[in-house]
């Protein structure tokens, strides 16, 4: 009885393991697989999709699309939300209240009924569907960027490094730029990072408002599903290398906790990441 | 002339007054020390002598300007903070060197400024340490050396040794204070610790909500306290109502006041010459290393007495004892006068 009451949460966690991680394990040999139908594993293993793929046009322009919509949604977010946030948390707390209320309004709305609305304000009326879409992304990562500037800002108790910086003889813009964001730039980053990733894997956005006219990544994806189950699964191989790549990079800025003396950019880093949280509720609803 | 003058200077957060026309006047080279409870007011004067906080009425005048319009940054004030402060991202260095970058000083005339800084406040071979690898006591030498390499005209301390532990703390205030001689930099130091105050201090502030209980030499508040406050808060003095006292010691002459000060070291356990007598049951014994503290009860009034500590000579509690005390040690309180 003991030893099964021992066992059963490693039994537990073991079954939860192998139910994640066999669709990952399964697309990644299958887009390894020459073909797989009859046996349990791929009868043979092959680069070819990947060749495929990498040699299609069309995939590398998405992914290129992909990527310079990401990024530049991403960019801007930073270079608006946060001064924004710092100028808010120093210097208007009482307004802290109504960015919170929005950031709560950013995970009610569901992404289709966004789409809706979206498409209803501004559709035909002489705006192009993209910048509508990169305006969406901009103000949905919100409470990512906000979330994350603000404890870094706590972190490093960005007052009192204002108020020696203004006695020093700084202006507030200097002091902000010279000070402020290089000790805060640890937390922007995984929140940048974090707000990437999310919005490369968008897809209910741009399929419903932009569709084919730009295909991205995820709308390639979903193209190649209905024609090649092998091009599907390297695509999505890709995905998830590019994913893991930015994860460890922001598991590594947010690494060396177990230093007694912890970095203070590991701590900004760490700080920031209450927004893992945040995103993996926002993923799930 | 007073260096720096604060005429009325008051300020309320949400109605609530924490500082009620203040007044003072520094000379330059003086080292002012504002010394008071937590919450009396002591760190909001300090900032807003800084800027970083605004007056709502009152004015400021610095070497014979008005400052109270001019913002932090140009009021040419240094300020250690009780955080220090220091720029995590910077080393030691460029911290010294980050009040000199702001004034656009050429890059030749840094590096010697910061040399010779470095050199003051014994930092060398800890040039290119980020703060994080400083101890506390090296943190606040930096924090020091970056204030004072600008060459401000008041340096603002708030409580900048209250983090430190008691022999770091001791060491450093000589060191501030012969810093603070030596380029004769007029300073106003915040502390709650009344040991620091009478230690490194020209002159004293003691502020008790929002008010100046009392102001003057370490040696004149010590020995000439005014209120009850100062009284207790500087030296815990015995303070007797006139009705205690003329029940205890009937000889003293009455001059009218209605709170009487005694020290409590000037008890003495030998009988004086024209010393009273005062006679009491013993209710404590405290060892305070190299003072003894006797707690007596005498009539119904509470007695402390402070004695050098000696081997044996003192009664146990329960005992029955005297204690001689000169009338001349007898204070009258002022500010409570009947």
């Amino acid at each position: 009885m003991t030893r099964l009451t021992r066992s059963l949460p490693m039994v537990a966690f073991a079954a939860v393991l192998i139910y994640l991680f066999i669709p990952v394990i399964a697309t990644l040999l299958y887009s390894l697989a020459t073909s797989w139908n009859k046996t349990i594993l791929p009868e043979g293993l092959t680069l070819q999709w990947f060749g495929e793929l990498f040699r299609d046009t069309r995939f590398i322009q998405a992914f290129g699309r992909s990527l310079l919509l990401s990024s530049a949604a991403t960019i801007a977010a930073v270079v608006v939300i946060v001064p924004a946030t710092f100028a808010i948390s120093l210097y208007a707390p009482k307004l802290e209240r109504w960015v919170q209320t929005l950031v709560m309004l950013t995970y009610a709305v569901p992404g289709v009924i966004m789409a809706v609305g979206l498409i209803r304000a501004y559709s035909g009326k002489g705006f192009s569907m993209i910048i509508i879409v990169f305006g969406a992304y901009v103000i949905g990562m919100l409470p990512f960027m906000y979330q994350g500037t603000r404890n870094s800002l706590r972190a490093v108790q960005a007052g009192s490094l204002m108020e020696a910086a203004e006695l020093l003889g700084a202006s507030r813009m200097k002091a902000f730029i010279r000070v402020i964001v290089p000790n805060i730039m640890p937390g922007i980053l995984v929140s940048a990072l974090l707000s990437f990733s999310i919005l490369f894997g968008e897809f209910v956005l741009i399929n419903i408002l932009v569709g084919g006219r730009f295909e991205t990544m995820q709308l390639y994806l979903y193209a190649k599903l209905n024609t090649s189950g092998h091009i599907a699964s390297a695509i999505t191989v890709t995905y998830f290398i590019l994913m893991a790549i930015l994860s460890a990079w922001i598991v590594k800025l947010t690494g060396r906790t177990s230093k007694p003396n912890k970095e203070p950019s590991a701590a900004v880093a760490e700080a920031a990441i209450p927004t893992t949280k945040a995103m993996m509720s926002k993923e799930a609803s | 002339m007073s260096y720096v003058q604060m005429n009325q200077v008051s300020k309320a957060f949400q109605e609530q007054k924490v500082l009620d026309s203040i007044d003072m006047q520094i000379k330059k080279g003086e080292l002012v020390t504002l010394l008071g409870p937590s919450g009396c007011g002591k760190s909001t004067l300090l900032r807003i002598l800084s800027g970083l906080t605004a007056l709502d009425s009152g004015t400021i005048h610095i070497d014979d300007k008005d400052v109270t319009p001019i913002e932090p940054k140009d009021r040419e004030i240094g300020m250690v903070f009780q955080s220090y402060a220091l720029f995590p991202n910077l080393t030691v260095t460029d911290n010294i060197a980050f009040g000199l970058e702001m004034k656009k000083i050429p890059r030749d005339d840094i590096r010697r400024a910061v040399g010779e800084m470095i050199e003051l406040t014994g930092l060398q071979g800890k040039e290119r340490a980020f703060p994080r690898e400083l101890s506390g006591g090296q943190q606040q030498r930096v924090a020091l050396a970056r204030s004072l390499v600008t060459k401000p005209k008041v340096l603002l301390l708030d409580e900048p040794l209250s983090a430190l532990d008691a022999q770091i703390r001791k060491n450093l205030q000589q060191q501030l204070r012969s810093i603070q001689r030596e380029l004769n930099m007029t300073t106003v130091l915040v502390t709650h610790d009344q040991e620091e105050a009478m230690a490194v201090s020209d002159h004293i502030y003691i502020m008790n909500a929002g008010h100046i209980a009392q102001h003057g030499a370490p040696h004149d508040i010590y020995t000439q306290p005014r209120n009850e406050f100062v009284a207790r808060f500087i030296g815990s003095y015995n303070v007797w109502s006139a009705e205690a006292l003329g029940r205890i010691a009937p000889q003293v002459e009455h001059i009218g006041s209605k709170l009487y000060a005694i020290r409590p070291e000037t008890f003495c356990a030998q009988p004086l010459e024209g010393g009273l007598a005062v006679t009491g049951t013993v209710s404590s014994v405290t060892m305070l290393g190299n003072i003894t503290r006797m707690e007596l009860n005498v009539q119904g009034q509470h007695v402390v007495v402070d004695q050098i500590h000696r081997a044996s000579d003192w009664a146990n509690v329960g005992d029955s004892t005297t204690v001689y005390l000169h009338p001349k040690d007898v204070i009258p309180l002022h500010d409570a006068t009947a």
